[in-house]
């Protein structure tokens, strides 16, 4: 009985280990850089201009890019602010949401700006457009439910078994007879 | 014609008691091979329709009609307990150790649960390991725990413990 105990304790004590291991891997919330949180293509684009690129360079979205933007009818976040940025390994400019905005307390990532085939093409971070527009592409399954349900959002279904599995082991605790079968 | 049950052989007052239906009985065993057919296309089912947990609950129900149809005695016999704890936990086990050999399989450098990085994916492509582990491992999994989960809570409800045996032995020994 006692080796018993002392090799659950152990198994325990791994257990917790894994768990830890594993909760350090989880991206924080609101992680622009989380696998699902990428950019999409949003097919709006101007001529790469040399004075539109130095305006970008300045932190000043030109105005040929913020009429198509509003023409689209998306927002530009108030106060943005714009800075050089890489996504992938390609470079262009990310327009921020600024710090102190009502909905997103924190600096975030709203639009990034990237120089493809001289023209300026601008995409959003989005996880619904992107789970709309690349699952099948990236998940190889064409049910884009179950592709999101067990991949997108792994974690939260693996924490919907357990919460079965705990059900489970409650009413078999609570309720069952002892005795023989 | 055969009626199933021990009515003939105790007398008048269980006559109701553990009588079986013929016609229920003869729907039950045509349909119960059907539902669990169903339920193995639902569970699978990332190209149409379905996923884990409404093919587990599929495979549940068929059970549930097996013991409305043959009695809560024999539906243990053929699902005994046992085999219901295993496979309980056994569907999670399935999740879980999925995500746990992607990490351990890319020597450390995958995330947790990241199907794609699992060694399969120089051979076949990452998106369709991705896919292959979702369709067979995930949602079977899910399915399998949800199955047992059900079927058990059912069983514990509708269980009379040892009560039904203390009649039978009693009444055979009338």
């Amino acid at each position: 009985m006692k080796a018993i105990t002392a090799s659950a304790l152990l198994f325990v004590i791994l257990l917790g280990a894994l768990f830890i291991y594993v909760a350090e891997d989880i991206p924080a919330f609101g992680d622009p850089y989380s696998p699902a949180n990428r950019w999409v293509n949003l097919s709006i684009g101007i001529d790469a201009r040399n004075h539109v690129m130095e305006s970008l360079n300045e932190g000043v979205v030109p105005d040929a890019l913020v009429s198509e933007i509003k023409n689209r009818g998306l927002p530009l976040p108030e106060g943005y602010k714009v800075e050089r940025g890489e996504e992938e390994g390609w470079k262009g400019w990310d327009i921020l949401i600024p710090k102190g905005e009502m909905f997103y307390p924190n600096l975030e990532k709203y639009y990034f700006i990237m120089n493809e085939g001289n023209r300026l093409w601008v995409y959003r971070y989005s996880v619904p457009v992107r789970w709309e527009e690349r699952c099948e592409e990236e998940i190889g399954v064409p049910n884009m439910v179950t592709a999101g349900l067990a991949d997108y959002r792994g974690y939260d279904t693996l924490g919907e078994t357990t919460v079965i599995f705990t059900a489970g082991v409650s009413v078999i605790l609570l309720l069952r007879r002892r005795g023989k079968l | 014609m055969r009626v199933r049950g021990k009515s003939k052989e105790h007398g008048q007052e269980h006559k109701y008691k553990h009588k079986r239906d013929v016609i229920v009985t003869t729907i039950a065993r045509l349909m119960i091979p059907f539902i669990q057919m169903y339920a193995l296309y639902v569970m699978v089912g990332t190209e149409g329709a379905g996923g884990g947990f409404q093919g587990g609950v599929v495979f549940a129900a068929s059970f549930v009609l097996f013991v409305t149809a043959f009695g809560i005695t024999k539906g243990r016999g053929r699902f005994p307990e046992s085999w219901n704890a295993a496979l309980s936990s056994l569907g999670l086990y399935f999740y879980a150790g999925i995500g746990l050999l992607c990490i351990i399989l890319s020597l450390f450098g995958a995330q947790y649960l990241n199907y794609g990085a699992l060694p399969l994916w120089e051979i076949i492509g990452r998106p369709e390991t991705r896919g292959l582990m979702i369709t067979f491992v995930v949602e079977v999994g899910i399915a399998i725990t949800v199955m047992a989960v059900f079927t058990s809570i059912f069983f514990d409800l509708a269980w009379k413990g040892e009560d039904n045996k203390e009649d039978n032995k009693e009444e055979g020994g009338e």
